[in-house]
């Protein structure tokens, strides 16, 4: 709200608006009035309240028309609606139509006063969220191209650098001239892997997801993830098995980030696995849901470390490799199922190796899909 | 081949620059270097080039994707084989190597990621130029 509060009292009794006029004062406050709701509607626009009273009993336009009137013009307009005590019902009933509060008649100057304080601050709140929102949006828009730009880049280059010297050197250097380089360019590669998935992480914007899902074959999500980890499963000398079944139904989601959720979960389980050994893909369908399981045989997860692994709060261990982590795949990683409606859950036992897990659901076959309904109706029970 | 084969760099970042063009140099390519799209649409009207590397993000935004649209319209430069290097991969989707870099957004022959491996780069410089030539070849 620039400058004083604006607010507009529609009421058919001349005295009550005399009489809110007289309260208010129009020193802190833009005063309007109008007599009936027509008036009123048609004054919206020269005033551009950010309050408005509304009497609910009167000739004309009726104050449930009006507020219906109002919410379409403009839902962040704050709405207190007037009522005699026989209405108390319907004060009831235009709250749960949109009104932020009710004014029972007759009321004293301070009742008046404190409803008007508290709607006008309800509507700065309504304001600086829309205005946060706006921020967050502009933000997250603006850091993955400044994460790029100013952190990506001089790392790249100078990882670049690293390369050509490595190429250019090649042969004349010894053992241990080399593993310096390779120790070097490891380091930086870590780093620039963190800064792309701090940045995902960030500026992904989940609940636009949502909006671009599509069917998703599985299998082929799969085949990608498998290609993505498919140097660092070779440079640890382990074998990824996938173990899919023939068909499996499609889910309704996003290829390119469920595919990166499986390489974090494929990523983590190389990572944890003692060089020679191997990692099992499985996926399966069960009753409404695919689930694809990512199982190693590795280090494992203390059990009381479990808990915050699988709400992304822990970095976990360095990998058996010495490979070092951000701790935001896995929080990545259970965001982007997440979104998918499915879930992901973690076995572990210490020494013996994890089992990461995502569930999804499975994209229904129709609104006459009879299965669908019922689970549909079963998780509703359960949630009441 | 009597005469070296001759690249184009597109690229805001001279350290970048630097790097990729002493590897190509060093197998023998000839190299000229733009650092930002204006100079680099300038070169590559003023004498043929065998193959263009072109970096996606440079000054305010994308616009290696503005260029390389801008190249599809020339009937001349349409034949340059073009060579994304970008550091923006994580931007536009989850991409996977050896995919295009958007089907939609830009029509490239190729796309690697900064930085890119020395033996990487020259293996895809060459199976580029050598897909280029059998182009013409076929053409002629």
């Amino acid at each position: 709200m620039n400058g004083r509060p604006r607010i507009l009292i529609i009421d058919d009794e001349e005295v009550v608006l005399d009489a809110c006029t007289e309260i208010l004062g129009d020193r802190d406050y833009v005063l309007a009035t109008a007599t009936d709701g027509r008036a009123g509607l048609d004054r919206l626009g020269e005033v551009r309240p950010d309050l408005v009273f509304v009497d609910l009993k009167m000739p004309g336009l009726s104050g449930f028309e009006v507020l219906e009137q109002l919410r379409t013009v403009d839902p962040s307009i704050v709405t207190v609606v007037i009522t005699g005590y026989a209405t108390l019902s319907s004060a009831v009933e235009a709250m749960q139509k949109g009104a932020y509060d009710f004014l029972p008649k007759p009321f004293t100057p301070d009742e008046f006063r404190v409803i008007t304080a508290r709607s006008l601050e309800k509507r700065r709140l309504q304001q600086e969220a829309v205005r946060l929102r706006r921020e967050r949006d502009l933000l997250r828009e603006q850091f993955a191209s400044i994460v790029s730009h100013e952190l990506k880049a001089p790392l790249s280059a100078v990882q670049q650098h690293l390369m050509l010297l490595t190429h250019e050197l090649a042969g004349t250097l010894h053992e241990a001239q080399q593993a310096r380089l390779e120790r070097l360019q490891g380091r930086i590669a870590d780093l620039l892997a963190l800064i792309a998935t701090w940045g995902r992480a960030i500026s992904t914007d989940m609940e636009g997801l949502r909006a671009s899902f599509a069917p998703v074959e599985i299998q082929a999500v799969v085949g990608k993830a498998l290609d993505s980890v498919g140097v660092l499963a070779a440079r640890k000398d382990i074998t990824v098995e996938p173990s899919l079944p023939q068909a499996l139904p499609p889910v309704a989601g996003d290829a390119g980030t469920l595919a990166e959720a499986l390489v974090n979960l494929l990523s983590n389980a190389i990572k944890y696995s003692h060089p020679g050994s191997h990692v099992v893909l499985t996926a399966e369908a069960a009753v409404n849901r695919v689930s694809i399981s990512v199982q190693d045989f590795g280090v494992g997860i203390p059990a009381d470390e479990l808990p915050l692994i699988s709400d992304g709060l822990a970095r976990g261990a360095p990998g058996t490799a010495g490979e070092r982590g951000s701790g935001l795949g896995l929080a990545l990683t259970r965001r982007i199922v997440e979104a998918h409606g499915g879930t992901l859950t973690v076995e572990s036992a210490a020494g013996r190796g994890s089992t990461f897990t995502i569930a999804l659901p499975a994209r229904p076959l129709g609104p006459a899909d009879p299965a669908g309904e019922r689970v549909e109706e079963q998780r509703r029970v359960g949630a009441r | 081949m009597s005469t070296a084969k001759r690249l184009l760099i597109v690229d805001d970042d001279p350290d970048f620059v630097d790097g990729i063009r002493a590897i190509l140099e060093g197998a023998g390519y000839a190299v000229d270097a733009a650092f930002n799209p204006r100079d680099g649409f300038d070169a590559l009207q003023s004498r043929p080039y065998d193959l263009l590397l072109l970096d996606i993000l440079m000054g305010r935004g994308a616009e290696g994707v503005m260029f390389a649209r801008k190249m599809r319209k020339d009937a001349r430069l349409r034949e340059v084989p073009v060579l994304i290097i970008t550091g923006l991969r994580e931007q536009i989707a989850f991409l996977f190597p050896g995919e295009p870099l958007h089907p939609h957004l830009v029509p490239v022959d190729e796309l690697l990621e900064k930085p890119v491996e020395p033996q990487l780069l020259l293996e895809k410089v060459a199976a580029l130029l050598s897909a280029s030539e059998r182009r013409k070849a076929a053409g002629a």
